[in-house]
């Protein structure tokens, strides 16, 4: 019990560095209780994905997670390791009942929403029913009958393609606009420093747009989705150069933002601290990674801190290296 | 929540509590260029901060024999930063109960040694807050500036690049 008291509030404890939208502040004043963070699918690839929901709002938020290799927070008078950055987002919805119409539609009829939307795996989709203008939503794409004043719903392909077409182009649209800099800023500085584009094709903006709305859906639905936009089909063998908009699609969302494996991973890391040793060390030196490697060979010779040799001693069972996360990938 | 039903439900959910959205006090943040692989407590008070420097060419600091260079990054409008910790699983027992529950090392124990995914099912059964609040942080580069190339600021655009995803699509 003596241990906990080392425990203060907020230092050995995993930290998570969260972006929010603000206005979930302002919704605080009227409710106590009602932010969760819960596992629900990700409508891509069917395995489950972490997401904020807002009983208040009833609002859901993705999760993405920037990490960055080889970096960590100081935060107050702490030191938190892997330097991730965690990114609360609105998410529209429709994506994830798409995933929960499309499996329903194998029965090939028309069913009530509470019986499309069921999920063993992720019991917590029940939240998606509780969404405002469900009907609206729907609207989008199914077919509707109502029995009894009781609404059936059937998945319509066209209808969708019809709705992602729309997304695909409001999306365009927007990246197209000053105030979206990964049309501007960011590509020409984070992405093209050394080779600049002068000017981005029509076509460019649609597959970077497309790229994005992907990411939403399944990988059958996206195959018709790129012949309804009449997008130029990939080689299978030997996929084209991606045109210079797309590599900065995959770049950003591939190389840096990720999805899948957060749930794990944020609550994996709470087990960590379990084992983490109690012994005063130092951070590891790690910065001499950065040197050549003869360097770094000569000073773990030469000279080892007590500070390391206390961290050789660690014991390191329980404890995953960051990386180990993110093995997979999640594209 | 509402029904008898979801009790099953809830356990599989980290409970935010919003409240601490607008208690959460405001903190200091620095991202580092490097590996620190552990968590814990750190006298950046008494050894880092008071060495930063306002370079000709911004912010600089020396930093375990190595020369860093740092910018200020803002939050991007619309959203706010926090740092959130997990309740510690007695404090949320002994908060939902009232009363404490057997010895940590069991518990303990008993999570290392149960398989990953089962471990996950428990820890979902929990309580974050968010501990402290900011509105920017300080990215830090080694040797050089991060400048507008860094990774992080091309991540910061996500959320506007969200916002157009998932904008609703005007009816029919």
């Amino acid at each position: 019990m003596a241990d906990r008291l080392d425990y203060g509030e907020g230092t050995d404890a995993q930290q998570f560095v969260f972006l929010l939208p603000e206005y979930l502040k302002d919704t605080s004043k009227k409710m106590k209780t009602g932010l969760m963070f819960v596992k629900l699918v990700n409508p891509c690839s069917g395995e489950g994905a972490l997401y904020l929901f807002s009983m208040c709002l009833q609002q859901l938020f993705e999760i993405k997670l920037f990490k960055e290799k080889h970096h960590s927070w100081f935060i107050n008078q702490s030191v938190q390791s892997g330097g991730l950055l965690y990114f609360a987002t609105p998410i529209d919805p429709l994506f994830l009942l798409l995933h929960y119409l499309i499996k329903a539609d194998k029965e090939g009829k028309f069913q009530p929403l509470d019986q499309v939307v069921v999920d063993d795996m992720f019991p917590n989709c029940i939240l998606l029913l509780k969404l405002p203008e469900l009907e609206k939503l729907l609207q989008h794409v199914t077919e509707e009958k109502e029995i009894d004043k009781k609404k059936y719903y059937k998945y319509s392909r066209e209808k969708t393609l019809k709705w992602l077409g729309k997304k695909v182009n409001q999306t365009m649209a927007a990246l197209k606009t000053s105030n979206i800099n990964v049309g501007a800023r960011v590509q020409s500085n984070a992405f093209f420093s050394s080779h600049q584009i002068s000017s981005d094709k029509e076509e460019d903006y649609i597959c970077y747009a497309h790229g994005l709305i992907s990411d939403y859906i399944p990988k059958e639905l996206n195959d018709d989705l790129s012949k309804y936009l009449k997008l130029p089909e990939p080689s299978a063998s030997l996929p084209k150069p991606p045109s210079k908009v797309q590599i900065a699609h995959w770049f950003f969302l591939n190389g840096l933002m990720y999805q899948g494996n957060i749930l794990y991973h944020f609550t994996a890391l709470t087990l960590q601290k379990v084992k983490l040793s109690h012994e005063p060390i130092e951070a590891k030196e790690d910065y001499t990674k950065f040197n050549t490697k003869d360097l770094k060979t000569e000073k773990k010779n030469s000279k080892m801190t007590t500070a390391q040799k206390a961290l050789a001693k660690v014991d390191k069972t329980g404890m995953k290296s960051i990386d180990s996360f993110f093995g997979t990938k999640i594209f | 929540m509402e029904s008898g039903d979801e009790e099953g439900v809830e356990k599989r959910r980290v409970h935010l509590r919003p409240d601490t959205l607008r208690s959460a006090t405001p903190a200091t943040l620095h991202l580092l260029p490097c590996d620190v692989p552990v968590n814990r407590p750190a006298p950046v008070g008494s050894f880092f901060t008071p060495a930063i420097r306002q370079g000709p060419e911004g912010l600089e600091v020396s930093f375990r024999g190595r020369s860093l260079r740092g910018e200020e990054v803002e939050v991007p409008p619309g959203l706010a930063g926090y740092v959130m910790v997990m309740e510690e699983k007695e404090e949320v027992l002994v908060r939902k109960q009232g009363f404490p529950q057997g010895s940590d090392n069991d518990e303990q124990q008993q999570e290392l040694l149960e398989p990953p995914e089962a471990a996950l099912e428990r820890d979902f059964d929990r309580v974050i807050r968010a501990s402290g609040s900011f509105s920017h942080f300080t990215v830090w580069g080694l040797e050089t500036a991060p400048g507008p190339d860094a990774k992080v600021r091309a991540a910061l655009t996500w959320p506007s690049l969200a916002a157009a995803i998932h904008a609703q699509v005007p009816g029919d």
